[in-house]
């Protein structure tokens, strides 16, 4: 099952798009697991995470993220903003699965 | 300049900005300490809102009133009238945790530290904490020797000045022991700056942080100016795409609470309220209409006179959270980042709006915040209503704010969906 971790400022905005996410993935048949979490408690959850996407207005935590990421090898990004504005599930989890399997 | 160097431009000027914000450990520290406490303030805020049910008195008459009241008390006395306890603990441990370390004893080393700067005598009765303290009055206190007690924990602890336990024994006892030292030594530091403070004509640490700092701030912090420089820098930083709550917050909050405690107290105690600038000014009448930038009347807007199908897409898409003031749909999907057309009625509107809210509740026509604190993601109306004390002209505020913010987004609106509407016709012609 692949993993995959949103982290935006209270885990709000980035819930909009597990939902949709979820849905995208169900459609496919992608045995997937999509959460959503406030910031501060990104860096705690990104072991049991696959990948970590970003919320764009969030952007500026990328940083704080790297290290823990690069220890332990997770991939993160930045969702980019249009797909973001439009809570775009596909192309969303499209990315998602694209840092997965790098 | 094509935009896409305009935006690289900006970016390159503004991240290290909202990074450095985000990532100063003390300022982060904050922010998350007053996480902490947030599930108890809001919990203090409802029963405070339900102890001043309006009319209720008339209904199950006065004495009964009382009771009632008297029984729900301890509700918001245990939490939000010491508030300051929860920050300072919260504080304490998410300051030490920065360092790697185990958070909660830096977190009670900070509350006890804090506690020891305190006065325990009241009217002359020792063996007492005057409860002001815990609030409001000890709120800056409180952070300011929640970062100087962690710092020292989390010092001592990375000198290795800690007991070691041979192998074998549990590990929450060899814990507790590795604590002893540093707690010890960073307790005793206070105890210090106690004995010392009381030979200064300040007599304690709180009166001088008070005096000196306190007071001068939270007054810099309720006027108009800065709250319109706060309102604007939010939605500039939003501009960008940069969360611009969340980076101001974490600067503004201490001033803001600390208003929000003193108003709290006088509603409680039923003499005139103090302040119009409150975090509640910010949470309920600014973001709580729809996000940050008030975005539910654009919403709104979209749906009244939204002819293309990127906005009604929109419409349908942002609406929901809106209601909740989760709007990070519209500020993304509008786009309103980057727009130059949004510019105008997303800097305008938060002005225009701070300043109708401040003069209302200058000229007594609506209540000023009686210092509940309500969830940001209460709707618009019961917000207002919550937040005034039980006040329908809170609400009715609120609704009128939001038909000023519907004016100045209204020709900006028409144009974008104007623009969108043409580009969606030649499309299709195509």
């Amino acid at each position: 099952m692949k993993q995959i971790l949103l982290a935006c400022a209270s885990g709000m905005s980035t819930s909009l798009l597990v939902k949709k996410m979820e849905e995208e993935a169900e459609n496919r048949g992608i045995d997937v697991k999509i959460w959503a979490v406030a910031q501060d408690k990104a860096v705690k959850e990104l072991g049991n995470a696959d990948v970590l996407l970003i919320g764009p207005q969030m952007r500026f935590m990328k940083k704080k993220y790297s290290k823990t990421a690069e220890e332990k090898g997770t991939p993160l990004d930045v969702i980019d903003p249009v797909a973001y504005g439009r809570v775009d599930g596909k192309a969303v989890l499209d990315h998602a699965l694209k840092l997965i399997d790098g | 300049m094509n935009s896409n160097k305009l935006m690289d431009m900006l970016e390159n000027f503004l991240m290290p900005i909202a990074e450095k914000l985000n990532n100063n450990r003390h300022l982060t520290a904050l922010r998350d300490g007053f996480m902490i406490a947030l599930p108890l303030i809001i919990f203090g805020s409802i029963f405070v809102v339900l102890a001043n049910l309006p009319f209720l008195d008339m209904l199950i008459g006065e004495e009964a009133y009382a009771t009632y009241q008297d029984a729900l008390g301890p509700a918001s006395a245990a939490t939000l009238s010491i508030m300051g306890t929860f920050v300072i603990i919260g504080i304490g441990t998410k300051l030490t945790e920065s360092y790697g370390i185990e958070g909660i004893f830096g977190g009670v080393a900070a509350f006890a530290s804090f506690l020891i700067l305190t006065p325990q005598t009241v009217e002359d009765v020792s063996g007492v904490i005057p409860t002001a303290v815990l609030g409001a009055e000890g709120m800056f206190v409180g952070i300011f020797t929640a970062f100087l007690a962690a710092e020292l924990y989390r010092f001592f602890v990375q000198k290795n000045l800690t007991i070691k336990m041979p192998a074998g024994v549990p590990d929450a006892v060899s814990r507790s022991f590795s604590a002893l030292i540093p707690i010890t030594l960073t307790l005793s530091a206070f105890l210090v700056i106690r004995i010392i403070f009381s030979y200064t004509p300040f007599e304690t640490v709180q009166n001088l942080i008070y005096t000196v700092i306190q007071e001068p701030l939270t007054a810099l912090g309720s006027g108009l100016p800065a709250t319109i420089i706060a309102v604007l820098l939010i939605q500039l930083f939003w501009f960008f795409g940069l969360h611009g709550q969340i980076l101001i917050n974490s600067v503004f909050d201490p001033i803001w609470y600390a208003l929000n405690d003193e108003n709290l107290q006088a509603f409680q105690a039923g003499t005139e309220l103090p302040n119009i600038v409150t975090k509640q000014f910010i949470d309920t009448f600014l973001v709580g209409m729809g996000g940050s930038g008030m975005t539910l009347a654009v919403v709104i807007g979209i749906f009244l006179i939204g002819r293309s199908r990127q906005l009604k897409e929109l419409g349908k898409l942002g609406g929901p959270p809106g209601i909740f003031n989760v709007n990070e749909p519209i500020i993304f999907g509008l786009p309103i980042i980057m727009n130059p057309l949004a510019l105008i009625p997303w800097l305008l509107a938060p002005v225009v709006i701070t300043l109708t809210t401040y003069f209302a509740m200058a000229t007594g026509l609506v209540p000023k915040p009686a210092g509940i604190i309500v969830p940001w993601t209460t709707p618009i109306g019961i917000s207002g209503f919550m937040a005034t004390g039980n006040a329908w002209q809170g609400a009715v505020l609120q609704f009128f704010n939001m038909a000023v913010v519907f004016l100045i987004w209204w020709p900006f609106l028409k144009i974008l969906d104007k623009s969108y509407y043409e580009s969606e016709k030649k499309e299709g012609n195509e």
